[in-house]
Formats: structure tokens, C-alpha cells, sequence
């Protein structure tokens, strides 16, 4: 791993949080599945908990809805411990949609109605129509694709407008119009104050519509922040010269991330974003005895970004 | 009604295969009644011998105050419709998982729990107002309409419903851990009607050991004992069953307080 990893220590019951982890580990067997994650979700947020398959997104989430029991660590909704009230409030759609598949839609959204307490019965035609299910509200869910199912999910989760809402993966199975439409609707919801926590393996994803970001890897948490800081690109810069093993060495003293391409005869370095000066870089190889023929700033993708943190 | 009743209620309510069974289950308590009854009359309407000997030993079983205790043994034959009922009800919920999705909308797993326990409640109040129904009709059109007592043995709907929840309780503990509904209902019914039933008897005849009245199913079924007029095949062993009855009484409802309790702490230690 050659970006450190920050482990971090939540300041607990911020008044600003409204979800804060601390130290959340969970085991199932042998198989450590969170290993001490704590972060805090920041009111009015898009969080993203970024991470590939098997990374611990879900079952972190299911902590937090209470399905799964923590080993150690606990974790706070707005300052207090986890409990049936505070879930209520909660819009939530975790792993896959379950709903009762002889019933249609509009009868499962009136059992979700009577256990949430979120919402009337008028309420559930609206959201029927936000997410498009609205003419097909009295079909069997049986009966419904799995964007279908999805969607409902997303209608269940938005029953009574909850301030606070909990997504995993929630463009599962969407077709490219659907998920533009659920990004939309995330973006519109963030924008009138809501928070929403968000896993998902997408980055692409998580660039375009969260505010902040927590990435795991193996359950671990690698890292956490307003979504500008941990995943925008660093500054690459691709320099040549006639002895390129010479070139690398010395630039080894400018950067921790040096790669040489015989191939394209270049070399790429990695600085912090907003660090890197082309003028200074050249006058250092000058007086090293070094002259370059090519010299230039490159933006770096976000998946190698992402890729460096978790290693792969 | 109170939101765990309605919750539940709107589970049920559009679901066809449960209204599926609940007719069956509707139609097997007259069902079974009549079709001993009907049995009874043909064998008293023959005009031989063996049958004024058998009219003379049995007398009218279907006549109350007796009928309660015959028509509660006959109905309790059928426990194992009701129990589809119940497996199904708890392992639709783990099939569905919507059991983890109803308290990831605000449920706590006592309410979760609160809730099947109420409807396996219910079911077993409705079985036994289907029950009592019958025996009463049955019971009053054999019974002399000025003869004293017919209500002397109507107790026997309370046991027939302490029977039943008790059985009921039983296959939804056996749901609640097999989680499938196919694989609970073959558990539960060759548990009951095959393994227990042999076990019991194997016991009872072979070690002239009676420790087969506390097995889980018998404990309750021994609430239940046989029409009266098996008695006069063996009056001692009729007499002792009879007056064990108040045990059972105890024993039913210690089992059906620690099947609760088993079923509450094992959804509360299981993650979902």
C-alpha cells in the first residue's frame, strides 16, 4: 500500500453528525468482515461508503439498520443509540428489495406505511408516481423485473419524505435511463436537505452525486472525507530524457510514486494535487545534469486514484 | 385494532394461499365431526347383533355433555392444517426476507415476534370457535332437548384451545428453525405423527416406562383423551388418564411459555 491509511478517530456526537461509527467490528466465523471502522455522516451530506464487492459496504449497513449485531463498537443516529424510533425516520433500501411477492405494490407500501408510521396512505400514490410503478401499482410484485423491484425499494425508503435516507447500491439492476433518474432524484433530494448514506461500487457513481466518502477495502476503512479531497485527481507529470533509469532515480527524491514506461520512453510521477510546478521540476533536472526533452502535467483518473487506495 | 394486528392484517388479508388453507381448515373440523357421525348412525341403524352390543357399550357420544369430549378429540386430529398455516406465515417471511425488511422500517424483533405470536393466537381462537361451533350443532341436534348438564363438559373448548395453540406454538418454533416451509411441515408432521407416536408407545409397552407423556406433542395431546366409551375397555387406565388431565393442564402451559421463550431469544441472537 503506498497511500497511507487513515484510520479515523471520530470526535463522537458531533452536533453536526447525524450518524457516527466508532470502532464497528464485525465477524462472521473466521471471516472478519469489519475490522474497527469508524467515520461520522455529516448532516445534509451525500455519503458515499465506496468499496468493492466484499468490501464490508453492506454489512456495515446492516449494523446500522440493526439486522446485523456489531462484535464491538457502536454507533450513534443523532447522538443516540440505534433504536425503532430512530429507524422509523429512516428511508432505507437494503442489499435486495423484500417485499411480500403475492401482495402488489401499493399493498406493500401500506405495510411499510403501518410499521414506519412514515407517511399516509394518500402519500403512497405519490411516491408510486416519483419512481414510475404508479400504473403498475396494483400488479403482484411477483410480477415486477428487477428494476421494477428496485424502484418500488426506492419508493418504499421515500414513503413520508424522510429527512434521512439509506441506499445500498440503489441502482442495482436499473436500466441507464432509470439510473440517471435515480441519480437525478439523489441529487434533488441532497439539494432540499436531505442526508443521504449511500454504498455503492461505483465510482463514477459516487463522483457524480455524494458530497462525502468513506472507502473500504477487506473491512477496513482506508479513508474518509468530503469527496474533493480523497478522490480528485493528483497531479501526474510525464517527463523524458536521453537516460531514463537516471531520471527515474532522481525524480525518486521529488516523489514516493516514480514510473518508468520504456515503451513510451517516459516517465510518470504523482504529486499532491495542486503541487506540482513544471518550471521548478525542469530547473531541478537541469542542475541534477539532467536535460529534459518532454515535460507535462497530466490529470489523473479517478479509477487509478481509486485503485491506488485499495491497492488492486 | 392495534398496529401489530393490522401490520399483520394486511399481510394476510390479500394473500390467497393462506385463505387456501384456511378454508380447508374450515371445512376439516365439520368435516371430520359429521363423517364420525355418519359412521356412528350406520353402525347403530344396522339391525344385527354386534350392532345393538355396540349401541348398548357406546350410547350416543355426540350427545352433550359427552359430544364436547368426543367431537375435541375427533377435531384435534387435524392440527397438522392449521400448522401449514403457521409454517407458512413465518417462513414466508424468511423466503421473502421481510422479516429483516420490517425492522429496517421500524420494528423492533420483539414486535417482530409479538406479531407471529399474535397470529398464531388467533389462529388457534378461530380453530377453536370453528370447533366449538360444530360441537355444538352437532351436540345439540343429538341431544334430548330438556337433558341436564350439556354444558358440564364444555370446558373441554378450553382445553381443545390450550391443545392447540400448544401444537400450533410447536410447528412454529420447528418454522422459525428450519425456515423452509416444505422441509418444517414434513419435520413437523413425521415428528408428530410417526417419530413421537412411536417413541411414546414403544416406551409405554415395551419399558412400561410412561416418560412419553412429556414428549412435546403428547404433553398437550394427553389435554385431549379418548370418547368415554373407550373406557369400558380398560376403566383403570380411562380413570388415570382423566385425572392426569390437570397436569397436563401445567405441563401444556410451562411448554408453551419456554417454546416463546426459546422462539423470542433465538430471533433476537440470530442476525437477520
Amino acid at each position: 500500500m503506498h497511500h497511507k491509511v487513515l484510520f479515523m478517530n471520530v470526535e463522537k456526537n458531533s452536533p453536526s453528525a447525524v450518524l457516527s461509527l466508532d470502532k464497528i467490528t464485525k465477524s462472521y466465523g473466521p471471516i472478519q468482515a469489519l475490522k474497527g471502522v469508524s467515520f461520522e455522516v455529516p448532516e445534509g451530506s451525500v455519503f458515499g461508503i465506496l468499496g468493492p464487492n466484499g468490501s464490508g459496504k453492506t454489512t456495515l449497513l446492516s449494523i446500522i439498520l440493526d439486522v446485523l449485531k456489531a462484535n464491538k463498537g457502536n454507533f450513534l443516529w443523532f447522538g443516540h443509540p440505534g433504536s425503532k424510533e430512530q429507524r422509523k425516520k429512516i428511508g432505507s433500501l437494503l442489499e435486495t428489495p423484500n417485499f411480500y411477492h403475492y401482495l402488489s405494490a401499493i399493498n406493500n407500501l401500506k405495510i411499510t406505511q403501518s410499521i414506519s408510521g412514515r407517511g399516509t396512505i394518500g402519500d403512497i400514490d405519490e411516491v408510486l408516481k416519483k419512481v414510475r410503478l404508479y400504473e403498475r401499482r396494483n400488479s403482484r410484485f411477483s410480477s415486477f423485473s428487477l428494476g421494477m423491484k428496485q424502484r418500488l425499494a426506492i419508493a418504499a425508503a421515500l414513503l413520508g419524505d424522510p429527512k434521512v435516507l439509506v441506499f445500498d447500491e440503489p441502482t442495482n439492476g436499473l436500466d441507464p435511463v432509470g439510473i440517471a433518474e435515480i441519480r437525478q432524484l439523489i441529487i434533488e433530494l441532497r439539494n432540499s436537505g436531505h442526508t443521504i448514506i449511500m454504498a455503492s461500487h461505483l465510482l463514477d457513481e459516487v463522483e457524480k452525486v455524494c458530497t462525502h466518502a468513506a472507502i473500504l477495502q477487506t473491512g477496513i476503512l482506508l479513508t474518509t472525507g468530503a469527496v474533493e479531497e480523497i478522490l480528485t485527481d493528483d497531479d501526474a507529470v510525464e517527463l523524458s530524457a536521453s537516460n531514463l533509469a537516471a531520471l527515474g532515480d532522481l525524480l525518486k527524491q521529488l516523489s514516493q510514486h516514480v514510473t518508468i514506461n520504456n515503451e513510451l520512453n517516459t516517465v510518470q510521477i504523482t504529486l499532491p494535487k495542486g503541487t506540482a510546478r513544471l518550471d521548478e521540476i525542469n530547473e531541478f533536472c537541469f542542475k541534477n545534469g539532467i536535460i529534459l526533452n518532454h515535460l507535462t502535467l497530466k490529470k489523473k483518473r479517478l479509477e487509478a486514484r481509486f485503485f491506488e487506495l485499495t491497492n488492486n | 385494532m392495534t398496529p401489530i394486528v393490522k401490520t399483520e392484517w394486511l399481510k394476510i388479508k390479500n394473500y390467497p394461499a393462506f385463505w387456501w388453507v384456511f378454508g380447508i381448515t374450515a371445512l376439516t373440523y365439520p368435516g371430520i365431526n359429521y363423517m364420525f357421525l355418519y359412521v356412528y348412525y350406520d353402525v347403530i341403524h344396522q339391525k344385527s347383533t354386534a350392532s345393538k352390543v355396540v349401541t348398548a357399550l357406546m350410547g350416543n357420544p355426540f350427545s352433550l355433555p359427552e359430544g364436547w369430549r368426543t367431537m375435541a378429540f375427533f377435531s384435534s386430529f387435524f392440527i397438522y392444517i392449521p400448522a401449514i398455516v403457521v409454517i407458512m406465515l413465518i417462513t414466508n417471511e424468511y423466503t421473502y426476507r421481510t422479516n429483516r425488511q420490517n425492522i429496517i422500517d421500524g420494528w423492533s424483533r420483539k414486535n417482530f415476534m409479538t406479531a407471529k405470536m399474535t397470529d398464531v393466537l388467533l389462529l388457534s381462537i378461530i380453530v377453536t370457535i370453528l370447533f366449538a361451533v360444530v360441537a355444538l350443532i352437532i351436540g345439540l341436534s343429538n341431544t334430548n332437548i330438556n337433558a341436564p348438564g350439556k354444558w358440564n363438559l364444555s370446558y373441554y373448548i378450553g382445553l381443545f384451545f390450550l391443545q392447540t395453540f400448544c401444537q400450533l406454538s410447536i410447528a412454529f418454533a420447528v418454522g422459525m428453525l428450519l425456515r423452509k416451509a416444505f422441509i418444517a411441515l414434513a419435520v413437523f408432521s413425521f415428528y408428530s405423527l410417526i417419530v413421537e407416536e412411536i417413541a411414546v408407545n414403544f416406551l409405554k409397552y415395551k419399558y412400561k416406562n410412561e416418560i412419553g407423556r412429556f414428549f412435546p406433542i403428547e404433553i398437550s395431546d394427553r389435554l385431549l383423551i379418548r370418547p368415554a366409551f373407550i373406557s369400558k375397555f380398560d376403566e383403570q387406565a380411562y380413570q388415570q388418564a382423566l385425572n392426569a388431565v390437570k397436569y397436563h393442564v401445567v405441563y401444556s402451559i410451562c411448554l408453551l411459555i419456554l417454546t416463546w421463550l426459546f422462539c423470542f431469544w433465538l430471533n433476537n441472537r440470530r442476525d437477520l
